[in-house]
């Protein structure tokens, strides 16, 4: 009877998450080259950019493509996880390299994801990572440099990193005070990857692939998304992000009028100052019909 | 005869010989004029009166001298009857009498017979008996004849009660009221209303009735005749309602009503007779208003708007009226809802970041008076344009019947200034390679030995003999360039783009009308319009035409640049240089459509050959007229590229560094700026002095772009501005506008008030370093306290679900429940919790004229604040000696400045960010705003400088100066923000109550900005040193935080104590 449920969802342990689809990524620069070269050395890398400018997704993407050059190579059984932490305020030490658990019997130790990808050599991305707590550079600084080492302190345990694992940490420079700047100490083990959004004409093709509209319409959310971008600092805090754009795009193709899909996609989203609203919809309504 | 005759003499003996004189002086014409018998009558009748009384002979001498000249006016019986009425007057008082008689002859020729006698009466019915009651009534008879004349004796019956109400109370103030009655009342002609007016204000105020009268003769200037009745009803009803000031109502009412047309003032008293049941006030409110109210809506709108006044008046009449005059946020909301007229000031912030997102650089928006006003150039303040930096639109769009449409309309001005920016117009570079074209500028500069001019647009336009014929097909081929990309980049605004072009094509004239130079130039703007078919050319130039039309269309197109635009002018030029400008008959045009027209592209050296040709041709053998410009086209406003360019350069030169080191950015001399400005056809100069001003306006603007700093220039320039009025606007660099709040009405006066901020004028540190020996003992007590506040900042938090460790208690806890089977807690971590201080505050200081007063010796002698350590109670003794020796006494701000220095340097150990300003001013429209330190600013010798030099100045407007603090705080980033008001005692300043009387009014406004305050997460906090503060306070801060202190010395250690307790 049970077995008959069908099982709607999929569930994974952090280390056997691998991603099977090649997920879809424009190369802007020669960034798909550098994280490559990095990869190898073992070079610890940082993203910046704004939110929704792909870094994310370009994460997923390496991850994809070093995981099928493995394939390719007949090294299947080298794959590496990608784990990705989203940073909070409240992110500590504890919850990046694990705790102990009470039990009825006592305490059990389980490990964080942090943890887990250095025990089976996963890239472990650590995203907006100034959003941490500040004693997560503990953990950070021995793993990015020449030692490659977790020390757990609770447990009295120092691992040595699995050779394929590697930290990519992730920060946008935009809108943190200088409260949460990024200390050189922590920067200074990366190499840096800037992100910025895609130029209009590349932005157009991204928007058109990923909602499904047709390239005329992708074209004027991009041209949308770069006229918006022009306020920032000037009522605006963060530029419309490719990721708003392609869910305007997506509403869209599902039938709703251009106008009002970038309202509730696109202007609503960005800001709650009315006047500001109202002239990026003055924006909106001068180029879409 | 002679018998009865000498009796007469007899008589008249008995009096001054004067009295027989007079007869004598006048019998026999009497005589020949009456008869013998009615003579002796007549001169019987001047010894009766002589008779009456001791002064009664000169009344009968005026009788006598007054006799020829009445007895030629009316009939004997009157002529009896009007002795007879001088006779009881001689009894009332003969001094009446003799007036009577002296006034006769110049007032009975208008005066009707039978009114004789009431005219007599009515002066004797002013007299009382009394000496004074009778000059009044002589004085009475010496006006009469002005009145007469113009006055019905109906009306005058009606003057003379109202001299008699007056007389009641003051006999000086009647006379005076019948010279002004003299004055006025035949320059009227409603003088029925407007006694019956002036009865109602005798009641209360002569002042009124002087007022009224001297108010009535405006009247008959604006207000329109048949209107002028009611007028007055109206005036009277509101006196009877007990208005305060009538005669300036009707000065302002009727000053306003003039202003407005005969229909829409009948709509207008009507509708201020409706309100005349509820409020005398709302009614002179609305009738001061409604000129400018009807300046925004249609009459028929004015129903709409005029009503919902009405509801606010019934629920709350202060509401209502504050509505009516215009002085409500809620008025104005409707007025500007019901309004389709666009002001560019609502709709500023929205289209400059709309301009800004276009352009993709920082725009300023500005209405285009601003750009006129600086004289550089630009004249005309209907037309939008744009300077490179800056656009430049009209403030007001009316041009349509719906808002929408207007508002559309200024979205294409906007979008079209904005184009030549985005598509970059001015970049322009004369040397850079078009896009579509075979590029022959350098060819042809070449071919014709041309030198560079100063701008890149300059040396284009250089090349052409016509220059403005030049400027006019680059500038039109420029705008059809950007009207192209605007309307293919932006589908959305293009319907309405495409309305506003064939708006402006309608209202071209014919092109008929033109000489074929001109009317080609015309159908090249028409075409650039979006017309193409149906286009009339005249027979001969059809090729030219085509030609035209084939070079535009190349333009118009994505990759098209100004360039382009530069290259396609030029081949136009060659076309129509050669076109005569001469009329052509009308039967000589035809109908082409030009849709698909190409162009057939000139060589190089025949393009060379014509402009030689035509700069060697001298005027006369030009054949035709001149070449005059086309009609502007209003939507594309002025395009000026030559001075923009100019302007460019100009300001690349301001700012060193940027210089890129070609041929023009070298540096411009106001020489050869001027000779620019003649060259260029862009400005029309009066003469060479124009052209001078505008040069060295521009070299001005130029040179110095930064405000000038006001504060240096001291403390005491208070420009006085008139109180009266509505809204204020912010147009002076680093002044805002603020709305006050007016608790009658329950409602934002709107933009009341302007806040000009300032830098505070620096001094000498000594005054800090001073204060910081003087208070030596205080700084170390009062630094332990707020140091011991830091550790506090890591908290443990226990008993947590979630955490770095098990709390150990905690975890024990539960696994003893555990062990018991229980259900155990499952809050068993503990965390640090990272309890970061992040606190900005902003201090207010008072710096009000009463602050200056001396704080009381006896507080003084006491040692209050002597510290207990011996050493430091030498320095504290010591600095007093000093301090009294420099001023023998101290004042309230010294000790408002003193904690504040101690404060300062508490806040500096802790690392609390806070900002510390004075505020003062003079009226609403200069509330001053001294920056002592910005919340971002460092602590620094310049902030110790400023608080040297802060003094007690002007008044107290608190409202304002806590809005503008909030303003500033609500843009600092911070956890927690706090406002501390330091003040000494109550709010006021002139104007800031209503009508002057309410005190109420500042304490509510002023309650109102913390409230404002409070709203944006600012917890405001008030410390006043006035003993008598604790009543107005409690109003003012609500259930906020407030501290009254008794004595003012204590401020200095209370302070700090203040701050930590409020702040931690």
């Amino acid at each position: 009877m049970a077995n008959q449920t069908t099982q709607l969802y999929q569930q994974h342990n952090i280390e056997e998450y691998f991603i099977e689809k090649e997920p879809f990524y424009l190369e802007v620069a020669d960034e798909i080259d550098i994280f490559e070269a990095a990869y190898h050395q073992r070079v610890p890398v940082l993203l910046k950019g704004p939110t929704g400018s792909g870094k994310t997704r370009f994460v997923e993407y390496m991850s994809w493509r070093l995981n099928q050059a493995r394939k390719r190579d007949g090294r299947a059984d080298q794959m590496s996880p990608l784990v990705t932490v989203a940073c909070h305020e409240d992110l500590t030490a504890s919850d990046l390299v694990g705790r102990y658990l009470l039990e009825p019997e006592g305490t059990r130790w389980i490990d964080g994801p942090l943890t887990r990808a250095v025990k089976h050599g996963g890239i472990c991305y650590l995203d907006e990572v100034v959003e941490a707590r500040k004693d997560t550079t503990v953990l950070i600084h021995p793993l990015s440099d020449h030692r490659r080492l977790l020390h757990i302190e609770k447990i009295g345990e120092v691992l040595e990193s699995h050779p394929n694992f590697l930290l990519v940490i992730s920060y946008n420079p935009g809108y943190q005070s200088a409260l949460k700047d990024l200390k050189h100490s922590t920067r200074q083990r990366f190499i840096a990857i800037e992100f910025d959004f895609p130029p209009r004409d590349l932005e157009g093709p991204i928007i058109q692939h990923e909602s499904g509209v047709d390239i005329t319409k992708a074209q004027q959310l991009a041209l949308l998304g770069e006229k918006v971008r022009n306020l920032i600092g000037q009522g605006l805090q963060e530029g419309v992000s490719t990721r708003l754009l392609i869910y305007a795009g997506k509403l869209i193709e599902h039938g709703i009028a251009p106008r009002r899909a970038c309202e509730v996609a696109i202007v609503w989203g960005l800001t709650d100052d009315h006047e500001t609203q109202a002239s990026v919809m003055e924006i909106v309504t001068s180029i879409f019909p | 005869m002679t018998t009865e005759h000498d009796s007469v003499i007899e008589e008249l003996k008995k009096h001054p010989s004067a009295v027989i004189a007079a007869y004598e002086a006048v019998r026999d014409e009497v005589t020949e004029a009456l008869g013998p018998v009615p003579a002796l009558r007549w001169a019987q009748q001047g010894v009766r009166i002589a008779a009456q009384g001791p002064r009664a002979w000169e009344a009968a001498t005026e009788y006598f001298k007054a006799s020829p000249q009445v007895v030629q006016t009316i009939g004997f019986t009157q002529f009896e009857r009007w002795a007879e009425s001088g006779m009881e007057l001689t009894a009332e008082a003969p001094v009446i009498a003799a007036s009577f008689f002296r006034a006769s002859p110049r007032v009975l020729p208008t005066l009707a017979p039978r009114h004789i006698s009431g005219w007599a009466s009515l002066g004797r019915g002013l007299s009382r008996g009394t000496w004074k009651s009778s000059s009044l009534a002589a004085r009475f008879f010496d006006v009469s004849d002005d009145l007469v004349q113009q006055v019905n004796f109906h009306e005058l019956q009606l003057f003379v009660s109202l001299v008699q109400t007056l007389a009641s109370r003051s006999y000086d103030l009647a006379a005076e009221a019948l010279v002004l009655g003299q004055r006025v009342l035949p320059a009227v002609s409603e003088r029925e209303e407007l006694i019956s007016l002036a009865k109602v204000l005798a009641e209360t105020s002569w002042r009124e009735v002087r007022g009224s009268f001297e108010a009535a003769t405006r009247v008959g200037n604006s207000v329109d005749r048949r209107l002028r009745p009611r007028y007055f009803a109206l005036s009277e009803r509101l006196a009877r309602q007990g208005l305060g000031n009538v005669s300036a109502f009707m000065v302002e009412s009727a000053h306003s009503l003039g202003q407005l047309p005969q229909e829409l003032q009948t709509m207008v008293l009507e509708r201020a007779e409706d309100l005349a049941d509820s409020s005398a006030e709302a009614v002179s409110a609305f009738l001061r208003t409604a000129p400018s109210v009807l300046d925004r809506i249609s009459p028929a709108q004015l129903d709409t708007w005029f009503g919902r006044g009405l509801e606010f008046l019934h629920d709350n009449p202060d509401a209502g009226i504050a509505y009516f005059r215009l002085e409500s946020a809620r008025a104005e909301a409707l007025l500007d809802q019901l309004s389709s007229s666009i002001e560019l000031e609502k709709v500023h912030g929205l289209l400059r970041m709309y301009a800004n997102a276009l352009a993709g650089s920082e725009v300023e928006l500005q209405e285009a008076n601003d750009i006129t006003h600086r004289n550089i150039g630009w004249v005309s303040v209907e037309f939008a344009t744009t300077d490179g930096k800056s656009v430049f639109l009209p403030p007001n769009v009316d041009l349509h019947e719906s808002k929408s449409e207007n508002f559309a309309w200024l979205k294409v001005v906007t979008t079209h200034q904005v184009g030549h920016l985005e598509f970059k117009s001015f970049d322009f570079d004369f040397h850079a390679p078009s896009a579509g074209f075979n590029d022959y500028r350098e060819g042809v500069a070449e071919g014709l030995g041309a030198t560079p001019g100063t701008t890149e647009v300059a040396s284009f336009f250089d090349l052409f003999p016509v220059r403005a014929m030049a400027a006019d097909l680059f500038s039109t081929t420029e705008s059809a360039r950007i009207d192209h990309r605007i309307t293919s980049q932006y589908r959305g605004l293009a319907p309405s783009y495409r309305r506003v072009q064939s708006d402006a094509l309608a209202a071209r004239g014919p092109v008929e009308m033109l000489p074929a130079q001109q009317a080609l130039m015309e159908t090249l703007v028409r075409l650039s319009l979006g017309q193409t078919t149906d286009v009339h050319v005249p027979s001969r130039y059809t090729e030219q035409a085509m030609q035209l039309a084939g070079l535009l269309r190349s333009v118009r197109n994505h990759e098209a640049t100004s360039e382009d635009s530069a290259e396609a002018a030029l081949r136009m030029y060659y076309t129509l240089s050669q076109v005569p400008n001469e009329f052509i008959p009308l039967d000589d045009w035809e109908v082409l459509d030009l849709t698909n027209a190409e162009f057939e592209d000139p060589t190089l050296e025949e393009i060379v050959a014509r402009l030689r040709a035509e700069a060697e041709e001298s005027e006369e053998e030009t054949p035709g007229d001149e070449y005059e410009s086309p009609d502007d086209v209003d939507y594309r406003g002025d395009f000026k590229p030559e001075m923009v360019q100019l302007l460019a350069q100009m300001r690349g030169q301001a700012e060193p560094g940027d210089d890129d080191g070609s041929e023009s950015a070298q540096g411009i001399s106001q020489a050869e700026l001027e000779q620019a400005l003649r060259d260029s056809t862009e400005i029309d100069f009066a003469d060479d002095a124009e052209v001078t001003t505008v040069a060295a306006n521009m070299m001005k603007e130029m040179g110095a772009d930064a405000p000038q700093n006001p504060a240096g220039s001291g403390y005491n320039q208070i420009p006085h501005v008139d109180e009266e009025g509505g809204p204020l606007e912010a147009l002076e660099p680093r002044s805002y506008a603020y709305d006050e709040w007016d608790f009658r009405a329950n409602d934002y006066r709107p933009r009341w008030c302007i806040v000009q901020e300032r830098i505070a004028v620096s001094g000498e540190t000594a005054f800090y370093n001073e204060t910081m020996h003087a208070y030596a003992g205080l700084i170390e007590q009062i630094k332990r306290q707020f140091e011991s506040v830091r550790p506090e900042m890591y908290r443990k938090v226990k008993r947590l679900p979630e955490g770095e460790d098990v709390d150990l208690d905690a975890g024990i806890e539960a696994l003893i429940d555990l062990r018991n089977n229980m259900t155990p807690d499952e809050r068993i971590y503990w965390r640090r919790n990272k309890d970061e201080r992040d606190v900005a505050v902003v201090f207010l200081l008072d710096m009000s004229a009463s602050t200056a007063e001396a704080v009381e010796e006896s507080s003084r002698d006491s040692d209050w604040n002597a510290p207990g350590d011996p050493v430091a109670y030498t320095a504290w003794l010591r600095a007093r000696r000093g301090e009294t020796a420099r001023r023998p006494y101290k004042r309230i701000i010294d000790v408002e400045k003193e904690s504040m220095v101690l404060l300062m340097n508490a806040l500096e150990t802790i690392g609390d960010r806070y900002g510390v300003y004075g505020f003062s001013g003079f009226g609403r429209e200069n509330v001053e705003f001294y920056v002592i330190k910005e919340v971002e600013e460092l602590f620094s010798d310049r902030v110790k400088r400023r608080m040297d030099k802060v003094a007690p100045l002007h008044a107290t407007r608190m409202g304002p100066a806590i809005r503008h603090a909030t303003t500033k705080l609500a843009n600092v980033d911070a956890k927690t923000k706090f406002m501390f008001v330091i003040s000494d005692g109550r709010p006021q300043d002139r104007g800031y109550s209503r009508e002057g009387v309410e005190k109420e009014y500042a304490v509510q406004d002023t309650r109102m900005a913390l409230m404002e305050a409070r709203n944006l997460d600012i917890t405001p906090f008030c410390l006043t040193v006035d003993r008598n503060g604790h009543d107005y306070l409690r109003t003012m801060t609500g259930d906020l935080n407030y501290e009254v202190l008794p004595d003012i010395m204590e401020l200095p250690r209370r302070l700090p104590q203040l701050y930590k307790k409020v702040t931690l």
